[in-house]
């Protein structure tokens, strides 16, 4: 009786032309294709260029300076009084020239000079200086190549004098913090402060809006709507029987249909972060890869809420009901994932209260206070102490981890891109893991899933 | 044996959509299944599909149980009020439903002209389904049925929007795999078409096997003959051993013939002759299915 080998292969890729097909055929998808190129086409009208170098090195020199003594009171003390309370010393920069290209891109020349106490300072030699000063934030700001002493006398020596010259070069971090300035429409729109914003940042600000936020948003917002009516289509009168009848069983139609609108929707966000990379890319000459992730995140993501239409249109029939569904259940892992990271925010400011706060390299440079973290308020229970609080997580501790994984991308960006802030002490914790986040989320696509192909498998059409 | 039904029953909760059927069907059968609506012929058909469980009963399709992967391979389906991907065009529709049924694409690249050509839909093949006429979706619903080369066909009201050229077409497809030993599984409330079509006709009413049987059966004579004659006969002609009356078909008169109508007949042909009345139309009387199946719709009980 059977002529033909299982097939398989056959059925899967029948099942995911199927699915493109249908995808192809709702009018929408264009209507969102064409959302995205305006986007990106407004997006390829902005500029985004450093502001000039000169004083702005110096204060951004003696600010990394600085910054390199973790511990003090940056908004109190100035380049000279730090450098000289630590050393015994008073350093400072009297002269910086660029030796071609302006910063960040290119190669300075800076005069350092030393004035100690006479008679009682003891010369500094090379090796000294170079190790004092050769390499600010680990090297990430400012690598010193070259050190050379200036011989200004005996005399002046002995009265604790000491002048080197040194050629400077960027470090990788000096080009994401440098501040500059974003424009739209050919100059026309300033996006940014005059003082500019370091360039980190804005990319940061630029990608997210791209793909983790609006632009992924509104591909996912459409895909949901699209793929609703997809297992309620197939389940109609007239259509379901014609696949019924073919020889493979009920679960594989449907986790084949499943695969193929997951597939689809893959490609739509491949597409849409890829171009975001080449955006940024092109504007900010900034080619992080680390921005790729995102389009594991977003399709999990999409996985599950894909999933929950599945399963409600098996159950119902109704394309309304799973849309509504799907945006429903969207809505409240939003919430829970907001709520949770209010849990983990809360959590931080008591361990840390009252400990000094860490300075980073990036937020000295955009004049970031280093003062202490303030005490606790003794009349105000900590949110994550609260009732809500417990409640949220709770719910959070069982729901999939979506926020997690968006949060995951985040920390990688932020890191990538050298940006601080609270948000990067939110994502730094470790309260948020791949492993945590991949697995119970995916726990949610199986059962979902699962109880889809069993209500399917046992329902007369 | 194609078909085996052994008192299949089944309940939808206290309907019961079937009530005790059985039913063999040989190989190379046309074979009729007729009743109301709600005689339980789409859910005998479902059974035999695999798509419904029974409640009770046994069913065997080639020999296996209904169902199984191996026999569906072997199955042809084109269900009633069907409603094809609308996304789809003629071509890609078949490729679709084709490596469902396993057939590599170089059997479907030969496969699909073919079918297109033989239901009229040629040059359509860039056209989407949604663009087609009721017709030609019905064409197209057909041609997915035969795309696999079955062995067994099920089709539900398979001329249904269909013009009477593309009726006769079809009817002749049929009729040609049958030829090719294909059995067919015809549900249709077109009995004219049935009675053309058919070996074999099975009817259901409420969930019960009424009445099966050849087509040929079902609907012998009725034991009289319509004649018309190039003058009619002058008042008071005596007939020997026969009765002639008026017949509602204009022109037309019925002629009883009784008991034995195949010998009558001739003396009838005889007698005609010696009286140098020349007969235009001579024509055996039988029941139709549609008599037949208006009398058991009105009829309580069953003539199995």
């Amino acid at each position: 009786m059977n002529r033909r080998p299982s097939g398989f292969f056959l059925s899967f890729f029948a099942m995911l032309g199927d699915a493109w097909r249908e995808f192809l055929d709702a009018k929408i998808l264009y209507l969102l294709l064409v959302l995205i190129g305006l986007l990106f086409g407004t997006a390829l009208t902005g500029k985004i260029e450093p502001l000039p170098g000169g004083k702005s090195y110096l204060d951004l020199a003696a600010r990394a300076l600085a910054a390199d003594l973790s511990g003090l009171d940056l908004a109190k003390e100035n380049f000279a009084d730090i450098a000289g309370r630590v050393t015994g010393s008073l350093y400072s920069i009297s002269k910086a020239e660029p030796l071609g290209e302006d910063l960040p891109g290119g190669k300075w020349r800076v005069t350092l000079k030393r004035n100690a106490i006479p008679l009682l300072g003891k010369a500094e030699s090379i090796g000294e200086i170079q190790e004092r000063f050769g390499r600010i934030a680990d090297g990430r700001l400012w690598i010193a190549e070259e050190v050379r002493e200036e011989g200004l006398g005996t005399f002046a020596k002995a009265m604790g004098q000491q002048s080197w010259q040194m050629t400077v070069a960027p470090g990788p971090d000096l080009k994401l913090l440098w501040p500059n300035r974003f424009t739209l429409f050919a100059g026309s729109l300033e996006l940014t402060p005059p003082k500019g914003a370091p360039l980190g940042l804005e990319v940061l600000i630029l990608q997210k809006l791209l793909t983790t936020g609006l632009g992924g948003s509104i591909l996912l917002l459409i895909s949901v709507v699209v793929t609703a009516a997809f297992v309620p289509n197939m389940l109609r009168k007239g259509t379901l029987e014609l696949l019924l009848v073919r020889p493979l069983p009920r679960w594989r139609v449907l986790v084949f249909k499943y695969i193929g609108s997951l597939l689809f929707v893959g490609a739509l966000l491949g597409l849409l972060i890829l171009s975001c990379w080449l955006v940024t890319g092109i504007l900010a000459d900034l080619w992080s890869p680390n921005i790729l992730l995102a389009v594991p995140s977003l399709l999990l993501f999409f996985a599950l809420l894909l999933s929950v239409s599945v399963f409600t249109g098996v159950l119902t029939r109704s394309a309304t009901a799973a849309m509504l569904a799907t945006v429903t259940y969207w809505v409240v892992l939003f919430i829970a994932g907001q709520m949770h990271n209010q849990v983990v925010e809360s959590r931080l400011r008591s361990e840390n209260a009252g400990k000094p706060r860490q300075v980073s390299v990036a937020e000295s440079l955009r004049g970031n206070r280093g003062n202490r973290n303030p005490p606790p308020d003794p009349n105000r229970i900590p949110f994550h102490r609260s009732t809500v609080g417990r409640v949220a997580e709770g719910v959070y501790a069982v729901l999939p981890r979506t926020e997690d994984l968006d949060n995951l991308v985040d920390r990688q960006l932020m890191r990538d891109l050298a940006v601080a802030g609270p948000l990067r002490a939110l994502v730094e914790s470790g309260e948020f893991s791949w492993a945590t986040g991949l697995g119970i989320t995916g726990a949610h696509i199986g059962c979902f899933l699962l109880a889809a192909c069993l209500i399917f498998s046992r329902r007369d059409p | 044996m194609v078909v085996t039904v052994e008192n299949l029953e089944k309940h939808y909760g206290k309907l019961h959509a079937l009530g005790g059927v059985s039913l063999r069907v040989e190989p190379g059968t046309l074979f009729g299944l007729l009743g109301q609506n709600g005689a339980g012929k789409t859910t005998l058909i479902k059974i035999l599909l695999g798509l419904v469980a029974p409640t009770a009963g046994s069913a065997t399709l080639l020999g296996a149980p209904v169902g199984t992967v191996a026999v569906r391979r072997e199955v042809g389906y084109l269900p009633e009020d069907h409603r094809l991907p609308e996304y789809h065009t003629g071509p890609s529709l078949l490729h679709f439903y084709g490596a469902l049924q396993g057939m590599p694409r170089r059997e479907r690249l030969v496969r699909i002209p073919y079918l297109l050509e033989l239901l009229g839909l040629k040059g359509r093949e860039k056209l989407r389904v949604r663009g087609y006429s009721k017709g030609m979706k019905q064409r197209l619903g057909l041609a997915q049925a035969l795309m696999h080369k079955p062995r067994v066909l099920f089709l539900d009201e398979p001329t249904d929007g269909v013009d009477p050229v593309g009726r006769r077409q079809i009817r002749e497809l049929l009729l040609e795999e049958q030829r090719n030993g294909v059995t067919v599984f015809v549900n249709s409330h077109l009995l004219g078409e049935v009675e053309q079509l058919c070996d074999r006709v099975a009817i259901l009413k409420k969930g019960l096997l009424v009445l099966q049987g050849t087509v040929a059966e079902l609907t012998r004579s009725k034991g009289s003959w319509l004649v018309a004659f190039e003058q009619s006969p002058p008042e008071g002609t005596a007939w020997q051993g026969m009765r002639l009356e008026a017949c509602d078909r204009p022109g037309l008169t019925r002629l009883h013939l009784e008991p034995n109508e195949n010998q009558a007949i001739d003396t009838f042909l005889e007698q005609a002759s010696s009286r140098a009345m020349r007969l235009r139309h001579l024509e055996r009387e039988r029941g139709t299915l549609e008599d037949l199946y208006l009398e058991l719709a009105d009829r309580g009980g069953a003539a199995q």
